[in-house]
């Protein structure tokens, strides 16, 4: 698998002084959630479907790199009317935009193993600077998974993500909470 | 009024509480009907919220009702002969039973369809059971059958007090009643 990601990425990524260490996400033991607030109460959601590229080396920051892109139409939330309209043109209209992109373009330390980056994320046609913290778990000695355990706070209308009855506020909160909990291993 | 029930009649709190919640049952069934005859929307979303709510406020109102009763053992006297207390005891265990059953039957089926419950948004209720789709579904039945159960004790129930007034002329409506006094 790291091969291929190598052989596809052409020479500049096999070049390890380059860029810090990579890692792969194991998709079974990882979550992507959105927390939206509805009427004042907070419900969950989830993205089943997403790929990360992770470049990361806490002591090697300035050549670590987060890549996301997400399959916008893996939007779970427990009911399937409300997965229906979140795939419709008042939300992320899937059949036009079908994938949400988060791309870093730094990542500095806040101390004690807690990082933030800032990247570029684009959900429908339109790109937003968006910072999100995290922590970072190295693996244990005894083998694991290393854990990239983070959240944003992102504004959806920024992105027209609530377009008609929905750009109002007064029902359907414009903050939505993003968390992340990746279990990472290291591409060999 | 006293606040307290006396031997003759029910108290000013309890009479509050059995009428209060009276009036927000009875808009509930139009609510929902509402709702279901309008398309998946902010509109629908929003009067879904009127029916959680106020049903959040039933059950706490009815649980103040049955902690009041509890705590104010004093109770107008029994009225009829044994087998028709005994029949009201058991009508009266039944209507607490089915309005206390109904609320939580809504507020587990949002849960199961991963919608929050709040009391109007004021702050929100723990989801009572985890996110399921079959269990969803069935929970919509039982609020269903709950609700023509209810409808069918209360519709007993106000035919008795009606009895009581009616054809006995005894106290048992007036006692209850959210205006008249207690009677010497």
């Amino acid at each position: 698998m790291a091969l291929l990601t190598a052989l596809a990425l052409g020479p500049a990524a096999v070049d390890a002084r380059a860029a810090a260490m990579a890692w792969t996400v194991d998709p079974a033991h990882s979550q992507l959630t959105f927390r939206p607030r509805l009427a004042g109460g907070e419900f969950a959601g989830r993205f089943e479907r997403f790929d990360a590229t992770i470049r990361f080396d806490p002591a090697d920051l300035s050549h670590s790199s987060l890549q996301v892109v997400v399959d916008l139409l893996s939007a779970r939330t427990g009911d399937t009317d409300r997965d229906t309209a979140l795939q419709g043109s008042d939300f992320f209209q899937t059949t036009r935009w079908p994938k949400g992109t988060f791309t870093s373009t730094g990542i500095k330390s806040l101390g004690d193993g807690h990082f933030e980056a800032t990247g570029k994320l684009t959900l429908r046609d339109v790109t937003r600077d968006v910072r999100l913290q995290f922590r970072f778990d190295p693996a244990a000695p005894s083998g694991g998974a290393a854990r990239m355990i983070g959240s944003s706070n992102l504004r959806r209308l920024e992105f027209g993500v609530g377009q008609g009855d929905w750009r109002g506020t007064e029902w359907l909160d414009d903050e939505v909470r993003i968390e992340f909990d990746l279990a990472l291993r290291a591409a060999r | 009024m006293p606040l307290r029930n006396t031997a003759e009649a029910y108290g000013s709190l309890a009479r509050f509480l059995h009428w209060s919640i009276v009036l927000l049952i009875v808009p509930q069934y139009f609510i929902a009907e509402a709702a279901e005859e309008l398309p998946k929307g902010l509109e629908r979303l929003q009067l879904m919220d009127w029916h959680k709510s106020l049903g959040m406020l039933v059950l706490l109102l009815t649980l103040a009702r049955i902690g009041w009763k509890i705590m104010n053992r004093g109770l107008p006297g029994p009225i009829g002969n044994p087998w028709q207390r005994k029949a009201a005891a058991a009508g009266h265990g039944l209507l607490y039973l089915l309005v206390l059953a109904q609320p939580i039957s809504g507020w587990a089926m949002s849960s199961a369809a991963n919608y929050p419950v709040t009391l109007f948004g004021w702050f929100q209720f723990p989801a009572l059971v985890a996110e399921s789709h079959d269990l969803h579904e069935s929970l919509e039945d039982v609020h269903e059958v709950l609700f023509y159960l209810m409808l069918a004790v209360a519709v007993v129930h106000i035919l008795a007090a009606l009895y009581h007034h009616i054809v006995l002329k005894d106290s048992v409506l007036r006692r209850m009643s959210p205006f008249s006094r207690p009677q010497a």
